[in-house]
């Protein structure tokens, strides 16, 4: 068992510096806070793949009828903000939207462009009809630290940049990903590739990263240029990660977590690092942030995984069973693929055989992979709680928690 | 602690790169044909002050699980009709970057370089000494050296994202269309880790004012290659009608930008004043607009024997010819040498030939050969500055 812990370890030890590696969050309630410990699957179901296994026994997966996407949160959140002057949570989007009122047009004075097609294409997504989640995390992470640290109300306007780069960095990964898997709608309008070709449509993604690369060098901080070049460097491994699929079951969900997390969570935990230092000098506060961003982020695309299958083309803006076409094998198929081992063959060839895509779905459907994915979901989110806790209460840090059960609960 | 962390940076000792990155002695003769040795002779001097080959590419980045994994699905594309695979040569990317080795952008690195080394002896000789001690001094070596890889990656990581076609435009004649949506991917994923490289290794040098310059020159070269291909797109000969001022800004920013710029932060990393700092940018400015005009020159200049050579309609010459003649003679003569829809380019080339435009693009290159050989002169004089001179001589050669 120790073993197999080491092996997992190592499998999730995305950063040396991250700190904690994964398993401290997929482990439950280790000290018993908070939320309570579903009941154990059946014993003889744990033996045949050790690792896998392993996570299922870490997270003691409950019967898939009690899982309520959120039965749990409210009891957590109640939990830890005790402490609390008794104030009603706020909406954490609105809380978060008072720093970003010009958020896009604030953007869009980064986006200096002489000519008129390249500035068009660049501006496309940045018309407010995006969800801008990872502005609001990283602003209400930057008065939570704010207020941590010398309990200073204010915001510097560095730590706003950074939301601005953030929602740069992703965007611009957002445009290069839809050339790289010829898609043709996003937000429910066509992607850049699809109107503009895709010749151009590099050129675009490739301008905003260069954009966001001289508003992140303005900051004139080396530490956060360092910080956040690590969000550039992890998306395209993680682009990479998801060319390859590996043959050992065990090895593949591993894969799939460390892909999820530099695809998506490094630039949530990074861009959360980023303002902690900026507003904090501690280093303690620094890991909280990024831990918080970092789980967060695994949970956010673990929903929006688990989205793909249940939800439907109007709600999400883009095709449904996107990743299956892709021939991506996310956590609900991997879970899957437990109790329908005859997924297996489907996911090595890539779902790439008439009527695959369909009857994987099926799959998925009838397993009970979905509330497994959203049931991994919740122990990430569990920890980011459990990590944001740790800062001084204000409604920031409030709006951070509430934020995680949002996350859990979105349909888009 | 950073000294030695740079050191293992930079790893490879310079014999391994010569093996990987020589070209062969054939590929070397591509740009300057014209006076293949002296061009020649003038990189391996150059490449003896600063001690390195002048190509590199950050060896741990040829040596990465990513590159080795774009290797492999290059190999997949061979075969097929995408055009990556005439820049990234099947199952040898690192090839790629050896197969031009020498034009000045690629050879920007040992621009850097030189760059470096030429300031260094005059800023170590004034009177405000600002790098005294040898680690300094060390460190000082190590960030240009990996500035000038930086150049190089992000050169050559645009060079693999031009290579990306439009899908909706291919025609039966392209092959598969699979085959096609794959090598997109593989060139946008092999430019992105390029770039990425390319920021991680900016980052390192702990300096936000080169970060800047940088990325506000990959903001010029966006511009400039997007200009660029949106003028090249009209495959069917009527260019656009820009003057030479306007062609002079389009080249500006998607050829010199880079250079200028770089040679800028090198300077910058040495801790020179502004005014050192304007003259490294103009020498990177206008040595790379002399090359690029030179070698828009070549087919004008040697091809007169050799009937079949297609030349962009968008070079210094033809720009300068139409300037000449006038837009609607110029469209005029584009119309009579058109035959069956193709162009006949050496019928073209003989109009252009009996016109000003050759003669006057000679003269353009000439002129900002000499602004580069100006712009050295707040150089004290080294075997360096000696070395930048004669890479200027060699662009401005003319037979």
């Amino acid at each position: 068992m120790a073993s197999l812990g080491w092996r997992w370890r190592r499998c999730c030890a995305w950063r040396a510096a991250s700190g904690t590696p994964g398993l401290g969050a997929l482990r439950g309630s280790p000290d018993g806070r908070g939320w309570p410990v579903p009941a154990r699957p059946a014993a003889g179901f744990q033996c045949q793949m050790p690792n896998f296994n392993l996570v299922r026994c870490l997270l003691s997966f409950p019967n898939k009828h009690s899982i309520s996407r959120f039965h749990h949160t409210t009891r957590a959140v109640g939990c830890y903000s005790k402490t609390q002057s008794g104030e009603k949570y706020t909406d954490p989007f609105k809380l978060g939207r008072r720093d970003l009122t010009d958020l896009y047009e604030d953007i869009k004075k980064e986006l200096l462009v002489s000519t008129t097609e390249l500035k068009e294409m660049c501006e496309y997504y940045f018309d407010g009809r995006g969800k801008a989640f990872r502005p609001i995390v990283v602003v209400l992470m930057a008065r939570a630290c704010n207020v941590h640290h010398n309990n200073c109300r204010d915001m510097q306007a560095s730590q706003r940049s950074i939301a601005l780069i953030a929602e740069m960095i992703h965007t611009a990964s957002l445009v290069h990903d839809d050339i790289i898997d010829d898609a043709s709608s996003r937000r429910g309008k066509h992607t850049v590739n699809q109107i503009w070709g895709e010749k151009k449509a590099v050129l675009a993604g490739d301008f905003i990263l260069s954009a966001a690369s001289v508003a992140l060098a303005r900051i004139g901080n080396t530490t956060i240029v360092s910080v956040l070049t690590q969000v550039i460097e992890d998306l395209v491994r993680g682009e990479f990660l998801q060319l390859g699929s590996k043959e050992n079951e065990n090895e593949r969900f591993a894969h799939y977590i460390e892909k999820t997390f530099k695809k998506t969570a490094s630039l949530l935990a990074n861009s959360c690092k980023a303002v902690s230092i900026l507003g904090c000098p501690d280093p303690v506060v620094h890991e909280i942030a990024y831990q918080y961003g970092k789980n967060i982020g695994i949970a956010f695309q673990l929903i929006d995984d688990v989205l793909d299958f249940t939800s439907c083309t109007d709600q999400l803006g883009k095709p449904t069973a996107a990743d299956l076409k892709l021939g991506l094998a996310t956590g609900p198929v991997l879970f899957a693929c437990q109790q329908f081992p005859e997924m297996n063959a489907m996911i090595m060839r890539r779902f790439n055989l008439p009527g695959d895509v369909e009857r994987a779905q099926q799959y998925v459907l009838q397993s009970d992979g979905v509330q497994q994915t959203t049931y991994l979901a919740q122990q990430y989110c569990h920890k980011a709680i459990r990590e944001i806790s740790k800062l001084r209460p204000s409604p920031e840090r409030d709006a951070l928690i509430q934020l995680t059960e949002i996350v859990l609960t979105r349909e888009k | 602690m950073r000294l030695q962390e740079l050191l293992r940076r930079s790893g490879a000792p310079s014999a391994l790169w010569r093996t990987l990155l020589r070209p062969s002695p054939t590929s070397r003769r591509g740009l300057f044909s014209g006076s293949p040795t002296h061009w020649n002779q003038v990189v391996s001097e150059a490449e003896k002050i600063v001690g390195y080959p002048t190509s590199f590419m950050s060896l741990r980045c040829l040596l990465s699980d990513e590159l080795s994994n774009i290797a492999m699905q290059v190999r997949k594309l061979v075969g097929t009709r995408h055009p990556l695979l005439n820049t990234a040569r099947p199952g040898l990317f690192i090839g790629y970057c050896a197969s031009f080795p020498h034009s000045p952008l690629v050879y920007g690195g040992g621009i850097l370089l030189l760059l470096g080394r030429g300031a260094l002896p005059f800023h170590r000789n004034s009177s405000s000494l600002l790098v005294t001690k040898d680690d300094d001094f060390l460190l000082l070596c190590f960030s240009q050296r990996s500035l000038a890889e930086i150049t190089e990656l992000i050169h050559t990581a645009f060079l693999v994202h031009r290579g990306i076609v439009n899908l909706s435009e291919l025609n039966s004649s392209d092959g598969p269309l699979k085959d096609m949506r794959f090598g997109n991917k593989i060139a946008i994923l092999s430019g992105d880790f390029l770039l990425a490289s390319a920021c991680t290794g900016l980052a390192q040098l702990q300096n936000t004012k080169v970060v800047e310059l940088v990325s506000s020159a990959l903001i010029d070269l966006v511009q400039g290659i997007y200009c660029e291909n949106s003028t090249s797109a009209e495959e069917n000969c009527i260019t656009d009608d820009i003057g030479i001022s306007t062609w002079k800004e389009q080249i500006f920013l998607s050829h010199s930008a880079l250079l200028a710029k770089s040679c800028q932060a090198a300077m910058e990393l040495a801790k020179h004043d502004t005014e050192v700092q304007d003259m490294a940018f103009q020498y990177g400015k206008h040595m790379s607009m002399s090359h690029k005009i030179n070698s828009d020159l070549q087919p004008f200049i040697r091809g007169k024997c050799n009937g079949s050579i297609a030349f962009n309609l968008n070079s210094a010459p033809v720009v300068l010819h139409q300037e000449f003649l006038g837009r609607e003679t110029w469209i005029k003569q584009i119309r009579e040498a058109q035959e069956k829809g193709t162009l006949n380019y050496s019928k073209l080339q003989e109009a252009i030939l009996a016109g000003k435009g050759v003669t006057s693009a000679i003269d353009l290159c000439r002129y900002h050969g000499n602004k580069a050989l100006e712009a050295l002169e707040c150089f004290p004089p080294s075997e360096a500055r000696s070395a930048l001179e004669n890479i200027v001589y060699a662009v401005t050669r003319f037979p």
